[in-house]
């Protein structure tokens, strides 16, 4: 019995935090996504050749560093707290997907590329009509002989106006749901950066006429993936609410009125003791989904749902509350309160709002 | 990371398991399949069993006549009984082995061991607390039952309130004022009071779901011997906080056991009227799903901390706001799925309950709304859900207290509230 990460995984949450803390910090942040690329490209490259990041879970055969699923989620909750815009989520959710359902040939392809952050690959599953990007899909597969070619559109890609390969989500002639692979520079694919509600992190649409594409491998259903991307996001989640609380603790200490810092108000106090319980049960609820995952248990059908939509409500709760500690100030485009509800309200979204996640639990539970 | 218990655990895990079987009725369907004799004729019995077989007193050590169990092998007792519905004692226990006794096992005198502890564990000596008094509930601190010593013997006079299971008592511990000229914390002392004497009378408190199961206690010149003080004259406060410590206990994975064991009686509710489809039940059902497994994860947390040498501390203020407001919650929903069926109750009584009804309790309308009205007990008993945010804000987030209106000896705040 040792529910917590190790020492090990500890020092690299340490590591990681101290070099997003130093090297992108939200003004940074905000500066690199007014670029056309949404993200560095130097900072990118030292996360990925200095740090090591995106191959921390990849094989040691496709030169990753041969981790579990826990040392990712670590950094994913460190990305989650610092906002930055950097593709970490993309490409590691992209890599999770070539190693589950990809075939031996696009394992050796893709994943050598990825774990040196050479290759930006990105998930292109979500559809408006469907959120998880896992059923009801309108993309279709067409084959003629040994070519496929995609149509259809998807949403919410994120880096998907810029990234080398797309991992797409489609109905083939005999029905199955499969992931395809389209290299970003594909004849008929049309990408369009969003105007995003998260200021963090391009997202994208992509649209496919009849754009040459090739199975991934012939592993059918998405589910299982997205139950993996779920458990990985509430991590996420649980850093970016850890930052709202902390954000919202250090000014109610800082910060006088009726000369009292507004902390010792326990109308504030009480919020600020809310928010944390609510992170506490999220971050819980996160570790086991995450540890699920790395052991391939088959409680992960039930926990990855339920650890979303625990993550997203506190983060959600904190995000709107940090806010309002801040008062006005919060409520200025200067003030970084913001960046984190739109983040908030963006993961909440992604995959299924809360709701979603537990008619999905339901279905899962048998009710 | 891995949630595996250790391998002696689960081997002790078997025997706690093989000794269940073996005592346990064979149609034993858990205390709330009885009636409210057949369940105290039972606890009486059971709990014989148990201080043969040294299942009693698990955190106590041997040399005192306890089991001497690791704490990992306590919560294992406490997970097996806790999924088979059997008494881990009657409702004395509580009071007399877990807060009592470990406080008397790490601050009592030696005298005060060798004579209480054996005593408690034999059952002669039935135990209650003394804790809250009418003026001072949040703020325990602001006690005025007093105590003065005259020749050997303290004089005690004053009122204490919500003294659970004080009916069933015959000696109770008593927080006391015995120095009102110091600040409020400082002139607390903690003594053991026989309750079998003219000067202390029990009054049952009767609650708002209908049963008597916490009492008053008043105090007319009641009398103890000198040296029954744990912990030192005037540190009273020092002894009551070790004692919240104990009062914690081992319950960081039976709380989520229990509550499961809710979440399958609500889901059989629903399923019997048809509801499981309605998707906005769906929905809630799936959320009190997940409360409880956040309990489970947490627990493991806590388990983790626990084993690795930390005492549970105020992060237990956490545990106590998620299932004290869950509880609200989901009995609400319980009385949403009844709808008009919950205004005329049908089916037994449950006897009353403090957190949730007893494992076996039938899956009928009064015991829904029973367990529902208790519910508003929980976010103020122990510490109300105010109280353990300020914990919170405080001890784990480090905000500043309010300024402080209380400071001072002791009698002139007295002055100004009486």
């Amino acid at each position: 019995m040792d529910f917590s990460y190790s020492a090990d995984q500890e020092e690299l949450r340490d590591s990681v935090r101290r070099f997003l803390t130093d090297k992108s910090p939200l003004a940074k942040v905000r500066a690199d996504i007014a670029t056309e690329l949404g993200y560095d490209q130097a900072l990118w490259q030292q996360m990925s050749s200095q740090l090591g990041l995106p191959g921390l879970h990849l094989p040691e055969e496709h030169d990753g560093s041969g981790t579990g699923l826990l040392e990712p989620a670590v950094v994913l909750e460190e990305v989650g707290r610092s906002l930055t815009s950097t593709p970490y989520a993309a490409v590691l959710f992209a890599s999770l997907a070539v190693l589950h359902l990809g075939s031996k040939e696009w394992q050796a392809e893709l994943l050598p590329g990825l774990a040196s952050g050479e290759t930006i690959a990105t998930l292109a599953t979500i559809e408006v009509a469907s959120p998880t990007g896992a059923s009801a899909l309108a993309t279709t597969a067409q084959s003629r002989g040994d070519q496929v070619t995609l149509t259809g559109a998807k949403t919410l890609v994120e880096h998907g106006h810029s990234a080398d390969v797309l991992l797409v989500s489609a109905v083939g002639d005999g029905g199955a749901t499969r992931l395809y692979v389209v290299q970003g520079d594909a004849p008929g694919l049309t990408r369009t950066r969003l105007d995003a509600l998260d200021l963090t992190r391009p997202l994208a649409e992509v649209r496919l006429d009849a754009v040459p594409a090739v199975l991934l491998g012939d592993v059918d259903g998405l589910d299982g993936l997205v139950d993996v991307v779920c458990a990985l996001l509430a991590s996420e989640m649980v850093g970016g609410t850890a930052a709202c609380l902390e954000m919202a603790t250090a000014y109610a200490k800082d910060r006088f009125q009726f000369n009292r810092p507004i902390g010792s108000f326990q109308a504030v106090k009480h919020r600020l003791a809310e928010m944390l319980v609510a992170l506490d049960g999220a971050r819980a609820a996160a570790q086991y989904a995450v540890l699920a995952a790395d052991t391939g248990s088959p409680e992960l059908a039930t926990v990855a749902p339920l650890a979303k939509a625990e993550a997203s409500e506190a983060y959600t709760f904190a995000a709107g509350w940090n806010i309002q500690v801040h008062g006005g100030v919060g409520f200025t485009w200067e003030q970084d309160a913001h960046l984190y509800f739109r983040r908030a309200w963006t993961d909440s979204a992604l995959y299924g709002v809360p709701a979603a996640q537990r008619a999905r639990l339901a279905d899962r539970l048998g009710l | 990371m891995d949630i595996d218990y250790p391998p002696e655990a689960e081997q002790y895990r078997a025997r706690v398991k093989a000794f269940l079987g073996e005592h346990l009725p064979a149609d034993w369907a858990g205390m709330g399949a009885l009636d409210e004799h057949e369940r105290e004729r039972f606890r009486l019995e059971w709990r014989a069993i148990l201080a043969e077989n040294q299942m009693l007193a698990v955190s106590w050590p041997k040399e005192y006549g306890g089991a001497g169990l690791t704490l990992v092998e306590q919560v294992v007792l406490a997970e097996e009984f806790a999924k088979a519905g059997a008494p881990v004692g009657s409702e004395n226990d509580t009071f007399g082995i877990s807060m009592l006794g470990n406080t008397l096992i790490h601050l009592g005198t030696e005298e005060q061991k060798q004579h209480y502890l054996p005593r408690i564990l034999s059952g002669e000596q039935r135990w209650c607390q003394g804790y809250s008094e009418p003026d001072a509930g949040s703020d325990l601190a602001g006690l005025r039952t007093s105590a003065v010593l005259d020749g050997d013997e303290w004089v005690i006079n004053g009122q204490k309130t919500w003294t659970s299971a004080g009916h069933l008592a015959d000696h109770i511990f008593v927080l006391t004022r015995t120095d009102a000229d110091a600040p409020k914390h400082k002139g607390i002392t903690f003594l053991l009071v026989p309750m079998d004497q003219p000067g202390v009378e029990v009054r049952p408190i009767r609650n708002m779901a209908g049963y008597a199961l916490f009492n008053e206690v008043f105090f007319t010149d009641a009398r103890t011997a000198a040296k029954e003080v744990v912990g030192g004259v005037n540190d009273g406060w020092r002894t009551a906080m070790a004692l919240l410590g104990f009062e914690r206990g081992v319950s960081a994975t039976t709380d989520a056991i229990r509550f499961r064991a809710e979440v399958d009686r609500l889901v059989a509710l629903a399923r019997e009227r048809g509801l499981t489809g309605d998707p906005r039940i769906r929905e809630r059902l799936a959320w009190c799903h997940s409360r409880v497994e956040v309990m489970r994860f947490r627990g493991y947390q806590a388990l983790t901390r626990s084993l690795a040498g930390s005492r549970p501390g105020p992060e237990a203020a956490i545990s106590k706001i998620i299932w004290s407001e869950y509880a609200q919650v989901y009995t609400e929903l319980a009385m949403e799925i009844l709808g008009p069926e919950a205004l005329a109750m049908t089916g037994q009584r449950t006897g009353g309950l403090l957190q949730m009804p007893e494992h076996g309790t039938e899956n009928t309308a009064r015991s829904w709304v029973e367990t529902f009205m208790s519910a508003r007990a929980g976010t103020i008993y122990a510490g109300s859900s105010q109280v353990q945010r300020n914990i919170i804000g405080e001890q784990l987030l480090g905000l500043p207290k309010e300024p402080r209106a209380d400071a001072g000896p002791f009698r002139e705040l007295s002055r100004g509230r009486a």
